[in-house]
């Protein structure tokens, strides 16, 4: 009977029991809506960086991405092929031959990194063949042909069919320099990736960091970087623990490896929303403690009463908090439910972010965020509300107990 | 027997600021099965009193037995279990629960005894014909007048089995027909099923059909009178 009363005492004030019940609901709402917003920047930045070139995994000669030392390579691209080529959860890979260097024009020069790719391994792995905006994905052609990035075409001034200089050091250290051609202008929408990445052909490149005299290195076994592309992003960690068993000696990295911002993007991104989730939880505690204070204060004779009659402190107590927990029963489903259908909306639909896209392009992020929450977020919401409503109802429950039927009783 | 014994109870207020001597010394003995009336004017002690003997207040001197058990110095705790156990209330503005039916209402307090269901459900639907209620068990106190909520008052202080019955100004917000059927079930409770009441009132319908009727007078026993 303690628990009817409970629920017919929450409908005593239906209106005030409906505006703690919207705040509630809308404050879940809100909280979703955060949490899938910013897994949803998260991911589109995560998935921006995979696709514009990471992967998901890359395989390096120890120590390479220290300093880029030519020295350090993987074994023959052939050899590592046919081993890649074995694993089941594979979906595409691309051999790379990466070098630090200078892109020059006669506007200027800029640091890049220099990423010799095979186009078709390449268009497999990454997104910069969908990225162009201008020209083709290394046609057929005679001479060095670039990819460049827009934010890069600007800076040094540079067209399609520019020609630019690529300075880097060779194999045997000595600088070499090589003319090439603009065949294409990407544009990821990440400033620094744009600005700072340029893509030429691995066999073009290995040719120029092959010094003449060399004639003990093959030209195509040459390679530095192997990004790989799997069908699961959640295999990541087991596919590289067999990786580093079947490569001793090499260093096999996942996304969050090769790029440390992803991983501390992923976190921070939590931490937020978390942060966001506790003040929300919070404002919510004093807006539940205001309404239930308000339903003890109004019922104190009523309180009294039962009090005298026989009811014991403990189940006064559980009676309040009940009803607290009641408010929070009807809000969740309404509050999950509004945060399930906002977020499945903007799933499929996106929220346009082209008003601040500029800012936005500078952090690497795309204009169109699509929100994404973990299955699990909608059970910790409804813990959190649970949680909440108890700590809410605790200073209430509390004022209930401590009054005493006999001034309960006469009171007005 | 007797079912209420009160030896030298005095209650001050307030002791350490402007003390307030609401009881001086009362001596009381009531006996099972009886009907009193504790009259006198207003400031008398009739509340405070009946608060001591209700379990619901402690004296600051003196002891106050109910059933043979010393009540004036259990815990808050104790004292609510005792009241559950032992006490039946009328108040005044009937305080009924007003989220529970009638036959709700009666059954609170067995339900807090843990009696089981259908013990509970027999007991209030016999004391609410025993009201004359039997077609309004599933009425809430808002869909029954002043004296039809008194009545399911008297059902549900009734329900326990308590040793004894205590009444606050049981008709003081009734008219004078719900006043006369409320005292016709009382009396008739009283006489055919020995149910002891205790009243507080001023009114004079009350003190006429009282069996006992003591005054107090400025915190103390001015006169006992048994009919």
């Amino acid at each position: 009977m303690i628990p009817i009363m409970a629920w017919r005492n929450v409908w005593r004030s239906p209106t005030r029991s409906w505006v703690v019940i919207s705040a509630i609901a809308l404050g879940i709402w809100a909280a979703l809506s955060l949490t899938g917003f910013a897994t949803g920047m998260m991911k589109s930045y995560v998935n921006s960086a995979i696709e514009n070139s990471v992967g998901h995994l890359q395989i390096h000669a120890p120590g390479f991405t220290e300093e880029y030392d030519l020295q350090k390579q993987l074994p023959p691209a052939s050899e590592l092929s046919t081993q890649l080529e074995t694993l089941p959860q594979l979906q595409a890979y691309s051999m790379r031959t990466v070098v630090s260097g200078m892109a020059s024009s006669s506007q200027g020069a800029r640091g890049v990194m220099v990423k010799g790719v095979e186009p078709e391994q390449e268009a497999a792995v990454s997104a910069i063949a969908e990225k162009l905006v201008e020209g083709e994905f290394f046609p057929e052609m005679r001479g060095n042909a670039v990819l460049i990035g827009q934010e890069l075409a600007e800076k040094l001034n540079l067209k399609l069919r520019s020609k630019m200089v690529l300075t880097f050091q060779g194999l045997d250290r000595e600088i070499t320099a090589a003319a090439f051609r603009v065949v294409g202008i990407f544009d990821t929408g990440n400033t620094p990736f744009d600005g700072g990445t340029v893509f030429v052909e691995r066999e073009d490149l290995n040719r120029l960091i092959i010094a003449q005299a060399d004639t003990t290195t093959v030209q195509s076994d040459l390679v530095y970087e192997a990004a790989l592309l799997l069908n699961d992003v959640n295999k990541v960690d087991t596919v590289a623990a067999l990786l580093e068993t079947a490569l001793p000696g090499q260093e096999v990295k996942t996304y969050r490896e090769v790029s440390p911002d992803l991983e501390l993007y992923e976190s921070q991104i939590q931490n937020v929303s978390m942060i966001y989730l506790v003040v929300i939880l919070l404002a919510l505690v004093f807006g539940i403690i205001n309404t239930m204070l308000m339903a003890v204060l109004e019922r104190i004779k009523e309180l009294g009463m039962l009090m005298a009659i026989g009811m014991n402190k403990l189940r006064v107590f559980s009676m309040i908090v009940l009803e607290t927990i009641l408010l929070g029963i009807v809000a969740t489903p309404i509050g999950l439910l509004l945060g399930y259908l906002t977020i499945n909306y903007v799933r499929e639909n996106g929220i346009n972010m082209s008003a601040y896209s500029e800012g936005m392009a500078s952090y690497g992020l795309s204009q169109i965020i699509y929100f994404d929450v973990e299955p699990g977020v909608y059970s910790q919401m409804a813990i959190g509300v649970f949680l909440t409503a108890i700590l809410a109802a605790i200073y209430p429950a509390l004022k209930a107990i401590r009054l005493k039927p006999v001034d309960a009783l006469h009171s007005f | 027997m007797a079912v209420i014994t009160t030896k030298g109870v005095e209650k001050v207020y307030n002791p350490d600021k402007i003390p307030v001597k609401a009881l001086k010394g009362v001596d009381l003995e009531i006996e099972a099965g009886e009907f009193t009336a504790i009259v006198g004017p207003s400031g008398s002690g009739k509340t405070t009193l009946l608060n001591i003997i209700g379990g619901l207040d402690r004296p600051t001197a003196g002891y106050v037995e109910v059933g043979g058990e010393d009540i004036s110095q259990m815990s808050d705790n104790a004292l609510i279990d005792f009241r559950k156990e032992h006490i039946g209330f009328v108040f005044q503005a009937y305080n009924l629960i007003p989220v529970l039916t009638a036959r709700e209402n009666v059954e609170f307090v067995m339900l807090l005894q843990n009696r089981s269901k259908a013990e509970r459900h027999a007991r209030a639907d016999e004391l609410l014909k025993a009201v004359g209620l039997e077609d309004k068990v599933h009425k809430r106190p808002a869909e029954l007048s002043g004296g039809q909520q008194q009545r399911v008052a008297v059902a549900r202080a009734l329900a326990p089995k308590p040793t004894f019955i205590l009444a606050d100004e049981p008709t003081a917000n009734l008219d004078s027909e719900s006043t006369a059927n409320l005292l016709d079930i009382m009396a008739r409770l009283n006489q055919e099923e020995g149910v002891t009441f205790v009243f507080s009132t001023h009114d004079q319908r009350v003190i006429d059909r009282a069996r006992r009727v003591v005054t107090l007078v400025d915190g103390k026993v001015d006169e006992d009178l048994r009919r």
